[in-house]
This record gives C-alpha cells, sequence and structure tokens, in this order.
C-alpha cells in the first residue's frame, strides 16, 4: 500500500500550484539564496544568548525510567527531545503582496517537512513550536532558502501587523516596532532588533530584497494583479468539491432531507 | 450653522511614504495659497514604545517618526503616512485638484489614486459632543469637527499651519 501511494501535496495547474507544490514536497530541494551564520539567527531569535547552552525541562530521555510502551519503542524522539531541551518557538509575517509563503502555505510545508512540530496559523503570521535545538536548525532553512525574502517576510514574535498593508517606499512590509530596516547605502536589509523588539547590539544582515519580478514567479499567493486563483481551473475544482462536500456533510442535507420532507408533509 | 460648501479630494499614494516625501507633498500642497482649507495626513501609527509582548515598555525609536517642516512649522509625524485628504471650497475643487495632480506625478513615482468626495464627516456626531458638549457648533472652528477622538488631546493631534 505504501508503495502504491503517491502524494499530490497540492492541485494547480498555474505556476502558483506548482510554487505550493514544491514547497511542500520534501524531497524538493529548495534554492538557497542567503548565508546566514547561527549566531545571527540565534541573537534574532532572542531564546539565548550565543554561546549559552540549552535550557532543559527534563533530564535526557535515556536516563529517565519510564513504563513500559510500545509507542515509545515506535517513534523515535527528534534531537531535541532526547536532550530534554524546552520548546521555543519562531513566528514570520508574509505580506499579501507577493511573499514567497503565506499562512497556509508554511502550515502545510512544515507538517510535511519536519518532524516535532507544533505550528499555528492566523491570518497574517505562522507560528512554529518546536524544542529550541531543532527550531534553529529549521529556522536557518527557512531564512536561507527561496522560502523567505527580507522584504515582504518577517521574523515577527508579537506585534506582527502589516501583512495586509501595502509596501513602503523601499519596498518593504510596514512594521510598528521596526525590527528590520532598509540600507540605503548597501541595498541591504538589517535586523536591528530581535523577533520581539527588543534592540541588538550589532545588526544582522539578511541580504537584500527579491526584486518584485522574481518575487511574482516564486510566490504561492493567487493575486488578480499576478495570477488570479479563477485562471487555475485544477485547484478551483478541488476548493469547490471540499466546500460542497463540507457543506452537505455538515448541515447532514441528504441525511435529513427526508425526515425534513415528512414533516413538511410531502413523503 | 452656516454650511460649508467644501469637497475632500484624496490623495492614495500605491506605497507608505517616507518623512521626506511627505514633508515635500505637504509644502508643496501648502504653495497653492489660501484656498486650501484643511489637510489630513492618515496612516498607521508608530508607536513610542512597544505596547505588548516581552519587550513591552521599551522605547521603539523607529526612524519615520520624526519632526518635518510644513511651512515653516514643526510637525511631529505620528504615523506613517497612507493617505492624504485635502479639503477645498467646491467652486475650486476641480482647479485644485489638477494642480494636486501634477504635484502627485512629481513626487509618488511608484503611482497613486486621487478622488474627490467627502472623506469626512460633514454633521458633528455622538464623539463630537462627549467631547465638546452640547451646543458647541457655533463655538468652535468648524474644521476641527470630527477630527480628534474624546480621549486624545487636540493640541497632539491638530496643528495649526497658516497658508500662505
Amino acid at each position: 500500500m505504501k508503495e502504491n501511494y503517491k502524494p499530490q501535496f497540492y492541485p494547480g495547474e498555474t505556476i502558483i500550484g506548482e510554487n505550493r507544490r514544491k514547497h511542500m514536497d520534501p524531497n524538493c530541494e529548495l534554492k538557497k539564496l542567503r548565508e546566514i551564520s547561527d549566531d545571527d539567527l540565534v541573537r534574532v531569535l532572542g531564546h539565548r544568548n550565543p554561546g549559552e547552552s540549552y535550557k532543559t525541562v527534563h533530564p535526557p530521555l535515556e536516563e529517565m525510567d519510564f513504563e513500559e510502551d510500545a509507542i515509545k519503542d515506535l517513534v523515535e524522539p527528534i534531537e531535541g527531545a532526547k536532550e530534554g531541551i524546552r520548546v521555543r518557538y519562531i513566528q514570520f509575517a508574509d505580506s499579501m503582496y507577493n511573499a514567497p509563503a503565506q499562512p497556509y502555505d508554511r502550515a502545510r510545508t512544515y507538517m510535511w517537512r519536519f518532524r516535532g512540530v507544533d505550528t499555528g496559523t492566523l491570518s497574517g503570521r505562522q507560528v512554529i513550536e518546536i524544542r529550541e535545538l531543532d527550531l534553529e536548525k529549521i529556522s536557518k532553512w527557512l531564512v536561507e532558502t527561496e522560502i523567505f525574502d527580507p522584504a515582504t517576510c518577517g521574523m515577527r514574535g508579537a506585534t506582527v501587523h502589516g501583512h495586509s498593508l501595502r509596501l513602503d517606499e523601499n519596498g518593504l512590509m510596514f512594521d510598528g516596532l521596526q525590527r528590520y530596516i532598509y540600507d540605503e547605502k548597501t541595498g541591504h536589509v538589517l535586523y536591528v532588533k530581535e523577533q520581539v523588539g527588543i534592540p541588538l547590539d550589532e545588526p544582522v544582515d539578511v541580504g537584500e530584497p527579491l526584486p518584485q519580478e522574481y518575487l511574482a514567479k516564486i510566490t504561492t499567493i493567487y493575486r488578480k494583479d499576478n495570477i488570479g486563483m479563477r485562471e487555475d481551473k485544477e485547484a478551483l475544482e478541488v476548493v469547490e468539491t471540499i466546500h460542497v462536500a463540507r457543506s452537505e456533510g455538515g448541515f447532514g442535507m441528504n441525511s435529513f432531507k427526508h425526515d425534513l420532507k415528512k414533516r413538511l408533509g410531502e413523503e | 450653522m452656516e454650511e460649508i460648501k467644501a469637497v475632500d479630494i484624496q490623495i492614495f499614494p500605491y506605497r507608505y511614504l517616507k518623512p521626506e516625501t511627505t514633508e515635500k507633498i505637504l509644502n508643496s500642497i501648502y504653495s497653492l495659497g489660501k484656498d486650501i482649507i484643511r489637510v489630513i495626513i492618515h496612516g498607521q501609527s508608530l508607536p513610542k514604545y512597544v505596547y505588548y509582548g516581552p519587550a513591552r515598555g521599551t522605547p521603539v525609536n523607529h526612524p519615520d517618526r520624526k519632526v518635518i517642516n510644513v511651512n515653516g512649522k514643526d510637525v511631529e509625524l505620528t504615523v506613517k503616512v497612507g493617505k492624504f485628504i485635502i479639503t477645498v471650497p467646491y467652486e475650486k475643487s476641480v482647479e485644485l485638484s489638477k494642480k494636486l495632480d501634477e504635484i502627485c506625478k512629481k513626487a509618488l513615482p511608484f503611482g497613486y489614486s486621487l478622488n474627490m468626495g467627502a472623506f469626512t464627516k460633514v454633521k458633528p456626531t455622538v464623539s463630537d459632543y462627549l467631547k465638546y458638549g452640547e451646543g458647541f457648533e457655533d463655538k468652535i472652528d468648524p474644521r476641527l469637527i470630527g477630527m480628534v477622538d474624546p480621549t486624545s488631546r487636540t493640541s497632539d493631534k491638530v496643528k495649526m499651519i497658516k497658508g500662505d
């Protein structure tokens, strides 16, 4: 059974559908666009100081005594869980102006690609919670590959407002706390605050914003001024099928209609 | 209350503006002369301190929260400007909207839209009565109606700048 099953990830015959499939497919290597050092990333995350050891919430699993449990033998724990490291988070906000990812796409991507994550979807932001050790590895991938754009995506732990607003004159998404600034001399985006808004000692360079034309090609957002959802027949068909199935199933139309007709005296 | 025959012209840039651009546009608007009745700038507020989350209380130091000079008067920008609403006399509205269009063409290369209509309140409402009390209509400058909410100070939100 397992060999026959081939995941399809996402419907859609346009480039948007294709991009979403690329994000979700764990075998698809995403292009690496920038390099950020481990220490810099740790500073932006703000959970510990670079070089500091991880805080733990329980002793390593090997040293703990458990009752016999078949599930514990079946499931291999992730690195952070083995060490008993605490759970921390990273949260992204993605602009509606052709950001490479968006919350629902991120949720599905996280679930397909990573183990042991807890992710939460909101309209403008997507949080991922996992053991801190694994979080740093995941964050590095999320920031260095083409799933991230310095201008239209932001690492924002709190006060995320800005995803649905116009961009500013430099092409950056609005941020009331101004965690990152555009350096007009170098054309790079610099993080001057960590994700919740506490100032950093030294700015962290996350590279140049991607050009608008390139963003339009790698985005996973259907937009009327780029590629509208109505242009994508296949995606629309799937969405409509789900909508109909949910409505009919949810209201129990097929089960209750005879009953209703009887009450109305029609049958 | 005497009826003011005025209309609003709204400038809606397609990007949020830097303080320098805002300053440039405001000065050009004021250079149009005494026909301009009122100018409102609207946008996302820029907090002075972080008001939520683990960093609560730390100063934001937003680079766009700056003091700009409009027609010789210093104004502190507390918003990231995304919209201008300019109130002008009805009979001069067409002429002035053409002039404003010229200003925008030069200052806003990334695009904008310019509309004419009623974008502000034309009659006092409950919040005005809460702020000024009953029967205030004849006692204050009618341009202040609907400008400030009852919980904030008028001096923080309204600046009197004399036109040329």
